[in-house]
């Protein structure tokens, strides 16, 4: 009215509300974390304090490298893939989206300003979805956001590309409402267009499809046996109904404090997602495997005979460091062990050092 | 053959028809008389395209139509007003101003040979309509006031303009004017500029 009278009266005087690119923002959407659990009984004692904070991380598409999800062949593989494989349907990070501090009693309060980007969307641009984990996390390194390590890699030989030797997070998580497709989780979910229910992009089979925008789901999980076995029937794991939920994002999010160690490979990042390995010429000297487990296993085939009893030296990364595998072969090429023209083939002079019996035997 | 017997035919007659009329000259598009100019009258209505820089938007180009009259020979004074828009976005929002510029002019102006050169102040008020879309609320499944909202604010504002005229034909004129502007927003000075082309008609 008083803008209204100004005007009518050819107002010189300012009634300047307009804001043009200024002003608060406000949230495309707003999401209640809340941890709960005894935090004394599960940090790890540093000299800080911990400084915690809530990070909203999308996930990645990822699948598992074959030597991780194959049937171990002996003892010392099965050793090498507990040391070196990350769960196969764990939630593996993709990008850290926002941040928002802790409150004492356990409380927070992310404010989304932007939507998941393309990229860590799954689907096309009529139907695409992007998941999300709530990870509650001890900012040591002070950056104010959740820094994503990678595992680090040993050296080859081959002269090619820098090798990336990977980078280590402080950062401790502490809790996560999405750690595994194996356990209950409540998930941060964004829908755009129709829902792919045959897409296996952390499915909830038998769970109703997420709700268009920003919604909170949740799945009670299924095992990774019966994982396995849906997938031999080219099908997905079904999730229990009752255990399903979609829900607003006015739903808080709940999340129980847990042991470090359990949680770690959340601030994990996979360089490859495709479950495609890159092989290495062992260098002369011996690499450094101190704190690593080794194993001489079979480069996987899949039952074609392709590989005729070829053997990879396959190294884990250290403990307390994201998990990685480096894969060494006498004979290959960098994206194919089994490559008609191999980029080496030092099967005739192995280094001293290699450990395993037979090496190319093709 | 026929095509050639048929042109021949329209030349010839062409040929005739221009002897059998002594006034074709009178008759040309163009003669001595079609850039005279006349301009007796004080009053002078005006009106075109003007650009400039948006009265409360940090950065841009506000495009539209303006209008004006004045009278007076050396010294003038009139009315104006001008309706331009602009569109710009940032990371959060894309916001859409309409500025309606009304002002009530003076001008000093000299003729020199076809044309006339003048300085023109003008003072009054740009009514802002601002309309703010946030980016991506559509998607995210926004509404009302949190995916979009409109306001409106007057502010005061000045220009002054440097305003060339060239008389064309008759009454007509093509009219060209520009210069700095400024206005307040938030209680601060924003500075901009705008200039208009157009055309003029003095009777």
């Amino acid at each position: 009215m008083r803008c209204a009278a100004l005007i009518s009266a050819l107002g010189l005087a300012a009634c300047d509300n307009v804001s043009g690119f200024g002003g608060a923002v406000p949230p495309l959407a707003t999401i209640e974390v809340q941890a709960t659990g005894d935090f004394a009984a599960v940090e790890v004692s540093d000299s800080d304090a911990p400084m915690l904070r809530v990070a909203l991380v999308w996930g990645a598409q990822w699948l598992t490298e074959p030597l991780c999800i194959l049937p171990p062949q002996d003892a010392s593989a099965a050793a090498l893939i507990a040391a070196g494989c990350r769960d196969p349907f764990g939630f593996v990070p993709d990008r850290v989206a926002t941040n928002a501090p802790l409150a004492a009693d356990g409380s927070a309060r992310l404010a989304l300003l932007d939507l998941p980007a393309a990229d860590v969307m799954v689907g096309n641009v009529t139907a695409r979805v992007a998941y999300g984990s709530l990870v509650v996390y001890d900012d040591r390194d002070g950056d104010g956001t959740l820094t994503l390590g990678r595992a680090r890699r040993l050296p080859g030989r081959e002269a090619g590309p820098p090798d990336d030797e990977g980078k280590a997070s402080t950062d401790r998580v502490y809790a996560a409402s999405f750690v595994s497709m194996t356990e209950p989780d409540q998930r941060l979910a964004f829908r755009e267009g129709g829902f792919n229910r045959s897409a296996a992009f952390y499915p909830r089979s038998g769970c109703a499809d997420p709700p268009p925008s920003f919604s909170i789901v949740s799945a009670g999980g299924f095992t990774a046996v019966a994982a396995l076995a849906a997938q031999l029937q080219g099908v997905l794991p079904p999730e229990d109904p009752a255990s399903c939920g979609e829900a607003s994002t006015d739903t808080p999010v709940v999340v129980a404090y847990r042991a470090p160690d359990q949680l770690h490979q959340l601030a994990c990042e996979e360089r490859r997602r495709d479950s495609s390995i890159r092989y290495r010429e062992p260098p002369a000297d011996p690499p450094d495997l101190t704190g690593r487990v080794q194993a001489c296993v079979a480069v996987p085939d899949f039952g074609s005979g392709q590989a005729n009893g070829m053997i990879q030296l396959a190294i884990s990364g250290r403990t307390g460091e994201c998990l990685g595998l480096t894969h060494y072969v006498l004979r290959g090429c960098r994206e194919d062990a089994l490559c008609a023209l191999p980029d080496w083939d030092i099967t005739a002079t192995p280094p001293s050092w290699w450990p395993c019996m037979s090496g190319a035997a093709r | 053959m026929w095509r050639s017997i048929v042109v021949l035919l329209c030349w010839a007659a062409l040929a005739r028809l221009a002897r059998a009329d002594p006034r074709a000259d009178d008759r040309a598009l163009l003669d001595d008389d079609t850039w005279r100019y006349r301009s007796t009258g004080d009053l002078v209505v005006d009106g075109g395209l003007v650009v400039g820089f948006p009265a409360a938007l940090p950065t841009g180009l506000a495009r539209g139509v303006g209008l004006g009259v004045s009278s007076g020979h050396q010294l003038a004074w009139g009315a104006r007003a001008a309706w331009l828009t602009a569109t710009e976005s940032s990371l959060p929002w894309t916001v859409t101003h309409s500025d309606l510029r009304m002002r009530v002019t003076g001008a000093a102006q000299a003729a020199a040979g076809r044309g006339t050169i003048g300085l023109r102040l003008g003072l009054g008020g740009t009514l802002v309509n601002e309309s703010r879309v946030r980016n991506q609320g559509m998607r995210a499944g926004l509404s009302g006031r949190a995916l979009e909202t409109a306001s409106l604010a007057m502010l005061p504002a000045a220009d002054l303009d440097v305003v060339v005229a060239l008389h064309v034909a008759g009454p007509w004129l093509l009219v060209t004017s520009g210069g700095p502007s400024i206005d307040v927003v938030d209680s601060k000075l924003h500075g901009g500029w705008s200039a208009q082309l157009g055309v003029a008609w003095q009777p």
